[in-house]
């Protein structure tokens, strides 16, 4: 059986070549009985299309961005809420609460979560060290989604919509002058052509999730399944992995090129902090009741 | 019945028409507003929430509606260089091969874009901007296009099946 | 059924359909469509619905419809006049003249739009019928049009460029600095065409029997004012860090409706049939890349671009003749498919075996760009063939006939490139340093 599988990102990015693993793994337990080929960077489907070609069964399965599907339910999106987990760890405990949340949820749409990887942590790019949360303010900053528009806002910063492909420029002309992305998508944009300063904040860890269509799998016979899941486990700590090296490589890559990476102040981390909660409020407010399922599992 | 049509496709074009006059709006809204966060920051507010997914869906919108429109009046090209060296007897039945394949696609395709819409509505699915828009609405919207297309198509066969000669090559009479 | 087998059946059938006279977006569909019927196990039908909605609210594809309004309202204005009135004095003496207004026209454009069928319909909007008018050949008309908007693909902003800089992870920015050159260099060769065949045939071209003194010379390029106003409010406004390139059409839509208006002969009733003709323009090429999008899909499905690089890189070749090799494959490839799709549906396989041979990614991205653009203009499927053919009513055979020696161009500036890399590398190098 031959299985296609999109995925958004290009092929030099860990997920991907964590995902071709993936592949070779199910190809390699199943004597090439399930073979998945991979169409990486939204080849066969645009990235917002992807979940919903693996509902419709066009694709047995597929990659996309989690929080994404924040719209649909708040309980996907958890990840990418500013100041709740900041670390490996905690962003570990945060999916070992959103899981069962998050697997219940798309069990209603007849998808089932195969394994979870996040992105390095998000930190803060600007032209010039910024001290304390004031530093920010006037700052014209880039904001891709409704959680980074109320954080530029209550940071008093003007938050302002650029496309990731439109960056350098937008930072070359003054379009923006602040970004929180990964390290990985810094050094992607050669950021050290239009900032001077980084610093890992490390605002979120987001994660992009692997999902395969209930009707699809269930049409495998028992041994594959479990060589699926089995490959799939270890895709997931083999990303995990992936993405605390990519996070150390990719930060180094940028103080390599001239960019100054320095370590957060405290004022600068409680200042954040304070803001986080303000957000969480807001965040609480409209949440469902099994996104505030996630954050109470995650937080005892 | 052939005039109410032609209408319907005409009126059809002109909300098209309309779209792309509000995404040309919607942005230089948006560009209004960069202009004055960059000489007068913090007075208005800086972003329109969303335009980039509106000005998607107004383009899909007008995109759609206006497909059959622009296929009365000759606006889709094809290759006729060919066909246009056959006699009047071989081209009739170049048409009518031509437009019977295009009722086949447009129909399986508006088959399949109504299927999108309903499980759209069924799941409830929004768009993933800052704005959450129900899909349904601008897919909605597209099927029906496509939807009229496949009339428009099915209507220039009618016209092709009593004027009994080809009618496609020459635009002016579509 | 082996690979070249199925691909041949799949041509064969899109040749049929098209010689026969289907509707180009139909006939892209169909072929799509039995691609996966036949060929592959997925359900064709939801990926046909999923592909026409996925690709038709894309936020890239928006600038297309304004592009091509602000060029129905120009043309309908005094203003497309008045730059070619202008414009007399100035190249009377240049060989090949108007024509040159094609060539910089589009290159100049290509510094506003990100695609070339944008650039085509804008630039030839007006131009076309003001150069037919003043009694040029069509050959050289279509052919300088359809060669020089292809730069609309290359000279930055390019959408291609960001596709590949996204798909392979190189700096977008590096690759819009890399750009520039190759884009003077394809412009020059150009301009020296359009001049060569003047030298040599002066009779083709249509004389210019005044001689205009200085004086006159800046008193007729007082007509040139809102034109230039126009170019330069737009690249203004990009390169000011006001709009993004997509948002620039919005304004030079609300720019050229001002200054039509400001500029006389201009009415509701004009703006009205401006819209409407933008609107059927844009909603043909619409449903060619809705088509196109989904004959992609389709191979990308049933797996035959892959299989066809796939095929090149076990040969194991040298620099030279991997890229000899290549040429020849993305030629083939972009008779049939459009620009992005070849990229995309390629570049998982094509960019291991260039980067195990040491070819520089930035240069290859240009080299790419290049060969794309030569895919624009060759049949069947080449969309500035279609936009032109939009726009006059020619055939597109015709069109691609007289565009044939602007392809040969195109591969000359491949050869160049090949021979001197530097011309691509010597930008970015010299900025990073
Ligand atoms: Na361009
Ligand atoms: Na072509």
């Amino acid at each position: 059986q031959s299985w296609d599988m999109p995925t958004p990102y290009g092929d030099s990015t860990f997920h991907t070549q964590n995902i071709a693993q993936f592949a070779d793994d199910v190809r390699e337990a199943t004597d090439g009985a399930l073979d998945i080929t991979l169409h990486s960077a939204g080849s066969l489907f645009p990235h917002a299309e992807i979940k919903g070609a693996v509902r419709n069964r066009s694709v047995p399965l597929g990659e996309f961005f989690l929080s994404r599907l924040s719209n649909e339910d708040l309980a996907f999106g958890v990840d990418s809420q500013p100041f709740v987990a900041t670390s490996y760890e905690d962003a570990a405990r945060l999916w070992a609460a959103q899981e069962p949340v998050i697997t219940e949820l798309l069990a209603e749409q007849g998808l089932i979560p195969l394994f979870s990887v996040p992105w390095p942590a998000q930190g803060l790019y600007t032209n010039g060290e910024i001290a304390t949360i004031d530093d920010l303010n006037g700052l014209r900053f880039r904001a891709y989604n409704a959680a980074l528009e109320e954080f530029a806002t209550l940071a008093g910063a003007a938050p302002v919509q650029i496309e990731a492909s439109n960056i350098p420029q937008a930072f070359a002309t003054g379009q923006v002058e602040a970004m929180i992305t990964s390290p990985s998508t810094g050094v992607n944009s050669t950021a050290w052509d239009f900032v001077t300063h980084y610093t890992p904040i490390n605002a979120w860890v987001p994660k992009n999730i692997v999902v395969v269509n209930q009707r699809m799998f269930d049409g495998l016979d028992a041994d594959t399944q479990a060589a699926v899941l089995a490959a799939a486990e270890a895709a997931e700590t083999r990303g995990w992995e992936m993405s605390a090296a990519e996070a150390e490589s990719m930060t180094a890559t940028l103080a390599d090129n001239g960019i100054t990476v320095y370590e957060p102040s405290a004022t600068l981390i409680e200042g954040l902090q304070a803001i986080g909660e303000t957000m969480l409020g807001t965040w609480d407010a409209a949440a469902s009741d099994s996104a505030r399922a996630v954050l109470n599992a995650y937080n005892n | 019945m052939s005039r109410l049509l032609q209408k319907l496709y005409d009126v059809c074009g002109m909300i098209a028409g309309g779209l792309i006059l509000c995404i040309c709006l919607l942005i230089s809204a948006q560009i209004c507003l960069n202009a004055f966060g960059r000489f007068a920051p913090g007075i208005l507010p800086s972003t329109i929430p969303s335009y980039a997914d509106f000005s998607g869906f107004m383009l899909a919108g007008a995109t759609f509606l206006a497909m059959a429109h622009t296929l009365r009046s000759g606006g889709h090209i094809r290759v006729n260089l060919v066909v246009s060296r056959l006699s009047q007897t071989t081209q009739f039945v170049a048409e009518l091969f031509v437009l019977i394949a295009a009722t086949g696609l447009i129909g399986y395709a508006t088959y399949f874009m109504g299927a999108l819409v309903v499980e759209s509505v069924h799941y409830g699915d929004v768009s993933t901007g800052i704005v959450p828009v129900p899909l349904w609405i601008p897919q909605g919207v597209a099927a029906f296009g496509i939807g009229l297309l496949l009339v428009a198509v099915v209507h220039t066969l009618f016209d092709l099946l009593s004027a009994r000669a080809p009618i496609l090559s020459s635009p002016g009479e579509v | 059924m082996s690979d070249p087998m199925i691909g041949l059946i799949l041509l064969g059938l899109l040749m049929a359909l098209l010689a026969s006279g289907v509707w180009v977006a139909i006939s892209l569909s169909l072929v799509g469509l039995a691609g996966l019927v036949f060929f592959s196990n997925a359900p064709s039908g939801l990926v046909l619905a999923s592909t026409f909605w996925g690709h038709s609210h894309s936020w890239a594809l928006t600038a297309l419809p304004l592009f091509i309004l602000m060029g129905e309202i120009l043309l309908r204005s005094r203003m497309s006049d008045d730059m070619f009135s202008g414009l007399v004095p100035w190249l009377s003496r240049a060989p090949g003249r108007l024509l040159h207004v094609n060539v910089f026209g589009c290159a100049i454009f290509a510094a506003v739009s990100g695609s070339s069928a944008a650039t085509a319909a804008t630039i030839g909007r007006m131009s076309v019928p003001e150069l037919t008018k003043r009694g040029y050949p069509e050959s050289l008309i279509l052919g300088t049009l359809a060669g020089s908007a292809t730069l609309g693909l290359l000279i930055p902003p390019s959408i291609i460029l960001i596709v590949y800089g996204v798909a392979t992870e190189q700096s977008i920015a590096r690759l819009f600095i890399a750009a520039i050159i190759p884009g003077i260099m394809l412009m020059t060769l150009f301009a020296s065409y359009v001049a060569v065949r003047a030298w040599m045939n002066p009779d083709l071209i249509p004389a210019i029997d005044e001689t205009f003194s200085l004086r006159e010379k800046f008193r007729a390029s007082r007509r040139l004012i809102p034109v230039a106003l126009l170019i330069g409010g737009v690249i203004g406004s990009i390169y000011g860090g006001l709009a993004s390139p997509t948002d620039a059409a919005a304004l030079g839509v609300v720019l050229a409706t001002i200054l039509a208006w400001t500029s006389g002969a201009f009415s509701w009733k004009l703006f009205g049939a401006a819209v409407m003709s933008a609107t059927r323009t844009s909603c043909m090429i619409a449903l060619i890349l809705l088509g196109a999008a989904f004959l992609s899909v389709s191979m990308g499905f049933t797996g035959l671009p892959r299989n066809l690089a796939a095929w090149i890189s076990d040969m194991n070749l040298s620099i030279t003749a991997l890229l000899v090799a290549l040429t020849i494959f993305f030629i083939i490839l972009g008779c049939f498919l459009d620009g992005i799709s070849v990229i995309v549906l390629t570049t998982s396989i094509i960019m291991p075996m260039v980067s195990a041979v040491g070819i520089d990614p930035i240069w290859f991205g240009i080299y790419l760009v290049i060969v794309v653009e030569m895919s624009q203009i060759t049949p069947p499927v080449g969309f500035n063939l279609f936009v032109i053919q939009g726009l006059t009513g020619i055939d597109i055979l015709r069109i691609a006939k007289a565009a044939f020696p602007f392809f040969l161009l195109l591969l000359l500036g491949v050869l160049l490139i090949c021979l001197f890399p530097q011309i691509v590398t010597f930008l970015p190098t010299y900025m990073a340093s």
